[in-house]
């Protein structure tokens, strides 16, 4: 078997403990890697029901057969759990020197269960694991934590890290890597803080097994440089993501004031033109030529990395518009390792729940300092208000109550990333569809509908668009495990991918191949939500209330009085239903099932609902 | 006719600025805006008038606002 070192690590915290486990070709084929081997694992082996936060919850790390593989852009890797915050399943992607280290150390899979007595990091070189004492590091920043692991293990090393935010259970804490890299939104840093796990170490000596090493390498550096070669060409990386700001301004799509608003007069003050002008370095991950992460000195002159979603979420949707304070409240996110997107989400729900006499409190819209400290809060959850703000905001407006849920602008409890769904409803499709709860990395739908449709349309095309690009962002990318950028922003051809796929694997896989793959994948998690909530309906798809409401309707600017309607958009749900094979309720039919080759994982959900 | 374009992201460092007041002949297209300015065509773009998405062979009017975009997949 090539393109798989065919090998997981089990490490048992509780006992400190650990071994090699394989897994044969036919589990390699079916799932690939990534995504596909965290899900079935964590279906496998955690019973439904379980603490997401106690020891029972298992910390999956994943990569796939393409990841470390010098090619473009092959530097991330899979964490994932069941969350915290959903209680659905949970994952995420970061870019990390972990995922070339882990491979060189025999490893597509390093599963994590129990939890330590005391806090603990991880040394794992090769075959060998070290459950080594944090007391040093825990109660630190990932900064600090970083430093002291890089100076004891080099700047080589695969490191993986939580902070404050994951030490303290917050529910969207996130693990870390790199200068500002994170990844696990729902909550994975947290599932590794509740293990008192505070940093993973990687080394590895091993050749990665290829079919064909020295063909993918020829490729591999050659595609890397024409990509490189087509971004110097288009530009791309001079803003980066954060080009995307200036845009959904324009189009009336950008988060603003809890997304009560769609653009602002001020947003031009942190768009990707001053980004970029204030620019002090750029980071990225392993293996990229395009790297997106731009970085400022911040209020208090700290180095912070920021992309599209943290001038956004941090940014317009607090009405924040001096630049050096966004980019100090994107700094202590990734200081305290907290998720940049549901902390500006939940402290936007927190001052527009003021604003609406929902709860009584002193932080307005605006006001960067107080948003500091209520990071501080919430990453430490520090007292009533902090843990309340730690918990994200569902669970604070079903605490705090007076209606607030409607605007609590999440989906499954997971808050919306940076585009305003007010009037884009193949977006506000996608958002309720996501996987793990609403995040615009599985399908991003708005210049599609923009461009080639009737905004305010809910036609079947949409739908399919949505599941066009899950197939790909949230299926292809995320089993193999590479970055979509090369594809989505410089349109790198998605057939590449299938070449390297079988370069390294030696198989004949088409994109097609790939497709059926996503597909079970994203029967399984349908699944995997259903067993932990079995009076599944399809409620749970939709996204929050207030996107229905004509008094929250803009009163000016391109989409003036215009909002979601929901009878249509629960048609669409059926569009994308019936497309994915799925029943009214948004569960995968026994048919499906069937196609799918998820016979037994059904039997296992029939426990839970009837299939139809 | 005069229309205000506003460049986003690459495009700003091709044609040299972020936004700006041109002035056209009347019945003049979003094309001729596009060949004006000398960017790209044949990479992928969007472009809005006024908020709303049109076509290359789009005529605009006095007052238009202009916003010229690559495609982005979203941070």
């Amino acid at each position: 078997m090539y393109g798989w070192t065919g090998n997981i690590l089990r490490i048992d915290l509780s006992h400190r403990i650990y071994k090699k486990e394989s897994f044969d070709e036919k589990f390699a084929l079916k799932w690939v890697g990534g995504r596909g081997f965290a899900l079935k694992i964590l279906w496998d082996e955690l019973k439904p029901g379980i603490d997401p936060l106690g020891p029972e919850n298992k910390l999956i790390i994943a990569v796939g057969p393409i990841a470390g593989i010098p090619a473009p852009n092959t530097g991330k890797t899979v964490v994932a759990a069941k969350s915290p915050l959903t209680g659905g399943y949970g994952d995420g992607n970061l870019g990390t020197r972990v995922t070339d280290q882990m491979r060189k150390a025999g490893y597509d899979v390093i599963i994590i269960e129990g939890k330590a007595d005391n806090p603990t990091y991880l040394y794992i070189e090769d075959d060998k694991v070290e459950f080594l004492p944090a007391s040093e590091i825990w109660g630190k920043g990932t900064y600090e934590t970083q430093d002291w692991l890089y100076t004891r293990y080099g700047k080589g090393a695969g490191l993986l890290t939580i902070g404050q935010g994951g030490e303290n259970l917050n529910l969207y804490a996130m693990i870390r890597s790199l200068e500002g890299r994170a990844g696990g939104r729902p909550g994975i840093g947290a599932v590794m803080g509740s293990k008192k796990l505070k940093a993973i170490v990687v080394k590895g000596s091993k050749p990665i097994p290829q079919a064909d090493p020295e063909g993918m390498k020829k490729l591999g550096t050659e595609d890397l440089r024409k990509v490189q070669q087509i971004d110097r060409e288009t530009g791309w990386s001079i803003q980066g993501t954060t080009g995307v700001l200036a845009w959904c301004n324009e189009v009336a799509a950008l988060p603003v004031r809890n997304m009560r608003k769609t653009f602002h007069p001020e947003a031009w003050k942190i768009d990707g033109e001053r980004l970029n002008a204030a620019r002090v370095a750029t980071y990225g991950c392993p293996n990229c030529t395009m790297r997106c992460g731009i970085t400022i000195l911040d209020h208090e002159g700290h180095k912070s990395e920021l992309d599209y979603e943290n001038i956004g979420m941090l940014g317009s949707n607090l009405e924040i518009f001096e630049l050096d304070q966004v980019a100090s409240l994107n700094y202590l996110c990734d200081d305290y390792g907290i998720d940049t997107i549901s902390a500006g989400g939940t402290l936007a729900f927190y001052a527009d729940a003021i604003d609406h006499g929902a709860i009584e409190g002193d932080f307005r819209f605006g006001d960067a300092e107080k948003a500091k400290e209520l990071l501080r809060l919430a990453a430490l959850r520090d007292g009533k208000l902090g843990n309340m703000l730690a918990n994200g905001s569902l669970r604070m407006a079903r605490e705090i109550g007076h209606g607030s849920e409607a605007y609590a602008m999440q989906v499954k409890g997971l808050e919306i990333s940076a585009y305003n769904c007010k009037f884009i409803p193949g977006m506000a499709l996608a958002y309720g569809t996501s996987p793990i709860g609403a995040h615009h990395k599985e399908s991003w739908v708005i210049t599609f509908e923009i461009k080639q449709t009737e905004r305010g349309s809910y036609g079947p095309e949409k739908a399919a668009k949505v599941i066009e690009l899950q197939r790909i962002r949230g299926g292809l990318f995320e089993f193999i495990v590479a970055c979509r950028f090369p594809w989505i922003e410089l349109g790198w051809d998605v057939k590449n991918y299938a070449i390297y796929f079988n370069k390294i694997t030696g198989l004949n896989w088409t994109v097609e191949d790939f497709w059926k793959v996503a597909d079970r994948i994203y029967s399984l998690m349908k699944f995997f939500w259903v067993r932990e909530f079995p009076n599944w309906n399809r409620q749970m798809d939709y996204p929050p209330m207030v996107w229905f409401d004509p008094t929250n309707a803009d009163k000016e600017g391109p989409i003036a009085g215009k909002i979601l309607e929901l009878d249509k958009y629960d048609r669409l749900l059926d569009y994308y239903y019936e497309q994915r094979g799925w029943d009214k309720r948004g569960i995968p039919t026994l048919k499906t099932a069937q196609e799918l080759d998820l016979i037994e994982e059904a039997t296992e959900v029939q426990k839970f609902t009837k299939l139809e | 006719m005069k229309v205000t374009v506003k460049l986003i992201g690459p495009f700003i460092y091709k044609a040299g600025f972020s936004e700006k007041v041109i002035d056209l002949e009347p019945g003049a297209t979003v094309s001729k805006v596009i060949l004006t300015l000398n960017l790209d065509s044949s990479r992928p773009h969007i472009v809005t008038r006024n908020g709303r998405a049109v076509a290359p062979t789009e005529q605009l009017e006095d007052g238009d606002r202009l916003v010229i975009a690559p495609i982005y997949s979203g941070g």
